[in-house]
């Protein structure tokens, strides 16, 4: 691709006038945007630097930055970057980058570099101006042919007659953009249509920063809302989010992964030919991050053995055929009033009821309940960022007395002092439902958040709720948070006053491509092909399903695999006809990483095997949201390569 | 970076009328702008009267090659329809216009122009890409974008408690530039010779 450069030094003697009467001077260069993403450095640093020491001036330092316009970013990167000693900096960028540092130091601030207009090189057509965004678009009556780029006087209303040959009067080496148009509508029968036009009169008062200024100003101070970064996916709840829960009907068979949760698998306690019931424990904690697996129907084990899971490609699972009945175990009984039962009482009720997180990461519940540090605020996650997915949102409309009484729990068991609700204001019936049934706690409020992926993610969550930020490789309860899942919480209820483990969950079962979808409550086991067939099946074949939503879901290739403890949905969407082009450093990825990372250079560095360069960029606090990928103009598949650059890294300790 | 703005509603419905369309969402700006509430609700109008043959939601259609492989998948709709709408910049458009060159593709939105926001995170309109940078002389505030009249040589005198005659919501570009100055002490570049800007277009700009 063209190099689309932003800048470009100023001359030789300019400099040497702007430098007189300076010394001791800090040089940051912007690592230029849209071009080829090399790790060749730019030459204009060089080049100055040069400039710099022949006119016999002292450099304190330089640094190279990406994206120098990013402000929240370069706040951050100048910290402590100018020595002390320094008098004057200079910045080579274009005139975004000087004015950002200049609001940012408090020396004098020069621009040893002028920005080229490129005005019309647009969008990804970088290679070739296209668009010069003249806010009274002419493409519908010049057959898709732009009159203001491609005519070189820019004539709304026909050739200006000077064309010879086809080519413009003005720059030979063009073609009239005229003639170009005529031929357009002449292929496709508008001639008439075209000449009949009345006459086009350009309105130059239209292209009004003001207004764009405006615009763009109220859209970006919003994206910075709660929290750096994040993205607005097209949220298409409304398939299921007024659907009551349904009971899905009972399988024959369950399939039930003894690995459902973070850390050690659990160890199976029943054998080929074994009856069991309801709630049976059929797998045992194997650890301390760990937790117990139960039945949740009634019948016989048929076999132990190793089958398909949505996450982790194969696992060890018992499988138990139905006898129908759904007889309860002895062990299925109410515990004692929440009053009577101590903390520790509560968080053996919820470890042996095998409670794990039920958002997808399926830590272990109890784990988070003894935390090492002192706790101070519960929040409860109601945010339900992913789009499609509405199964939380369905639980605290129709359990939300399960989840007043799991929040109780927690607190009581934590010790903590506040219970936040938050909900995200897409959800304005939960949010008044909510309110209403916390109106009676002192220790419990509701909390709003305004609609940003990935606000469900729990760094994100405490930062938008409690200006607290998790430190890098830290957990929330070093920032005096535990955050609990919606469906989570109601489980814990149902473990302390039914004395039901987790054996079933709610289930959002949805999709363009899905021709019935709707929110069920699962048994854990149950085959996905089933909920899909239930649904009425697909619409047609050119579909992709994922276990989860669909920004951090699993693709399934199989849809033999069980509902787990943490599948809070099964989608059949579009799949994404796209192949991965070159990154052309247009910095929309560094814009919308909530965790403030740079996840071009995980692709760039993946591809090099680079793992200690990804090491050094903090691959480790990627929370593998899946901004960076949505939002990439080249359709990088970066997920899936700071997977591996983790798994790398990982192996280097 | 461009931003869009829907087009109004009797211009689409004059170019919609009486033809079944298919119709092109581009959401890949959509962090910076793009009206998708309004833009949603006019397809639904256009939908439920029955003249749609389909929508299809995607990004970067001024990516050609994966725009295409998108666009495939979708030809039969697209064949069905008399024209093809497309809600993007002008940049999308023209892709789109290019690869079904026989078929009649029209523009649901007016592209706005973004001078000063050719960078990668516009907060502020800040540079007008002049292509002779003046910050120098300035303390670092641009006169291009911060005064209302692009002066590169100081104040033209109407700002009245220091804000600008022609918009009394911003502050006077010059005064600014004045006490940043004062600030870090560099009152004495006021005193260099007269500013004459270039007006030369940015390819000339770009060769010089």
């Amino acid at each position: 691709m063209e190099n689309y450069t932003k800048y470009k030094l100023k001359g030789r003697d300019e400099l040497a006038s702007v430098l007189t009467g300076t010394d001791n001077l800090f040089i940051i260069a912007c690592n230029k945007c849209f071009k080829e993403f090399e790790t060749v450095d730019e030459p204009d640093c060089d080049e100055f630097e040069k400039i710099v020491s022949e006119e016999g001036k002292t450099i304190t330092g330089s640094a190279k930055v990406d994206f120098l316009c990013n402000k929240v970013q370069t706040e951050r990167k100048l910290q402590d970057m100018i020595p002390e000693g320094t008098e004057h900096v200079f910045v080579i960028s274009c005139g975004l980058g000087v004015q950002t540092v200049a609001d940012m130091v408090n020396v004098p601030v020069y621009a040893a570099a002028d920005s080229l207009n490129y005005r019309g090189h647009h969008g990804m057509a970088l290679t070739k101006k296209s668009c010069d965004a003249c806010a009274q678009c002419y493409l519908n009556v010049t057959g898709g042919v732009c009159p203001i780029v491609d005519c070189s006087k820019s004539l709304v209303n026909g050739q200006c007659g000077g064309a010879k040959n086809g080519k413009c009067e003005v720059d030979s080496s063009k073609d009239c953009a005229w003639e170009k148009i005529y031929r357009r509508l002449e292929k496709q029968g508008r001639l008439d249509e075209f000449l009949n036009q009345p006459v086009q009169m350009r309105d130059y008062s239209k292209a009004d920063h003001k207004f764009v200024t405006e615009y763009v100003k109220s859209v970006r101070e919003n994206r910075l809302d709660g929290y750096y970064g994040g993205v607005h996916p097209t949220e298409r709840k409304e398939f299921t989010e007024h659907l009551p829960l349904e009971k899905f009907p009972d399988p024959e068979t369950v399939v039930i992964p003894l690995s459902m949760h973070a850390g050690a698998p659990a160890n199976p306690v029943v054998q080929v030919g074994d009856t069991v019931k309801v709630g049976q424990v059929i797998g045992e904690s194997a650890g301390f991050i760990s937790s117990p697996v139960h039945s949740s129907v009634s019948g016989t084990v048929t076999a132990i053995e190793n089958h398909g899971h949505a996450t982790r490609g194969e696992c060890l699972s018992v499988v138990i055929r139905s006898d129908g009945k759904n007889t309860l175990h002895e062990s299925v009984q109410p515990h004692k009033g929440l009053d009577d039962l101590t903390p520790d009482e509560i968080v053996e009720i919820v470890r042996d009821a095998g409670i794990v997180g039920m958002g997808g990461a399926g830590f272990p519940t109890s784990v988070k309940l003894k935390p090492a540090k002192p706790v101070d605020t519960i929040l409860l996650n109601g945010c339900e960022c992913e789009p499609l997915l509405t199964a939380d949102h369905r639980v605290l409309l129709e359990f939300a007395d399960d989840v007043i009484f799991g929040l109780k729990a927690i607190l009581k068991a934590t010790g903590a002092e506040k219970g936040l609700i938050v909900i995200e204001d897409n959800k304005p019936d939960a949010i008044e439902l909510m309110k209403e049934k916390t109106a009676g706690y002192d220790n419990m409020d509701v909390v709003v958040a305004r609609t940003k992926y990935p606000q469900g993610a729990e760094k994100m969550l405490i930062k938008r709720v409690t200006g607290r930020k998790v430190p890098s490789g830290g957990l929330p309860a070093d920032v005096g948070c535990i955050v609990s899942n919606i469906s989570t919480t109601k489980a814990i209820s149902d473990a302390i006053q039914k004395g039901m483990p987790l054996i079933e969950r709610v289930v959002t079962v949805t999709g363009e491509k899905l021709k019935k979808p709707g929110n069920y409550i699962v048994k854990i086991g149950t085959n996905t092909k089933d909920l899909i067939d239930y649904c009425g099946g697909l619409t047609d074949d050119d579909v992709t399903i994922k276990a989860g939503g669909p920004m951090m879901g699993f693709v399934l290739s199989d849809l033999n695999v069980p509902i787990m403890k943490g599948s809070n949905g099964i989608i059949a969407v579009e799949t994404d006809h796209t192949v991965e082009q070159p990154c052309i450093k247009c910095g929309r990825c560094m814009d919308v990483c909530p965790m403030e990372l740079s996840p071009l250079y995980f692709a760039k560095y993946a591809d090099e095997e680079n793992w200690q360069g990804m090491k050094d960029k903090n691959v480790m606090d990627c929370v593998e949201c899946r901004c960076c990928e949505y939002i990439c103009s080249s359709k990088i598949p970066l997920v899936a390569k700071i997977k591996a650059g983790k798994n790398a890294v990982r192996g280097m300790k | 970076m461009l931003i869009t703005q829907l087009k109004a509603r009797d211009t689409i419905a004059s170019l919609t009328e009486g033809k079944k369309v298919f119709i092109i969402n581009c959401h890949g700006c959509k962090e910076v702008y793009f009206p998708e509430k309004e833009a949603a609700a006019l397809q639904k109008e256009l939908a439920d009267a029955g003249n749609v043959t389909g929508i299809m939601t995607t990004d970067y259609i001024c990516n050609p090659e994966n725009m295409e492989l998108r666009l495939k998948k979708h030809m039969d709709e697209i064949n069905a329809a008399d024209a093809v709408l497309v809600f993007s910049c002008g940049v999308g458009v023209q892709a789109v216009s290019a690869y079904l060159e026989d078929k009649p593709v029209y523009a649901g939105c007016d592209t706005c122009r973004l001078p000063g926001f050719q960078g990668v995170t516009p907060l502020e309109y800040d540079c007008g890409q002049c292509g002779e940078c003046y910050l120098n002389l300035t303390g670092g505030i641009c006169p291009i974008t911060a005064c209302s009249k692009s002066l590169v040589n100081g104040q033209c005198g109407g700002a009245k408690n220091g804000m600008c005659e022609v918009d009394n919501n911003m502050e006077c570009g010059w005064e600014r530039i004045y006490r940043r100055l004062k600030e870090i002490g560099r009152l004495d570049v006021l005193k260099c010779p007269t500013q004459v800007r270039n007006y030369a277009t940015d390819k000339e700009v770009s060769q010089q």
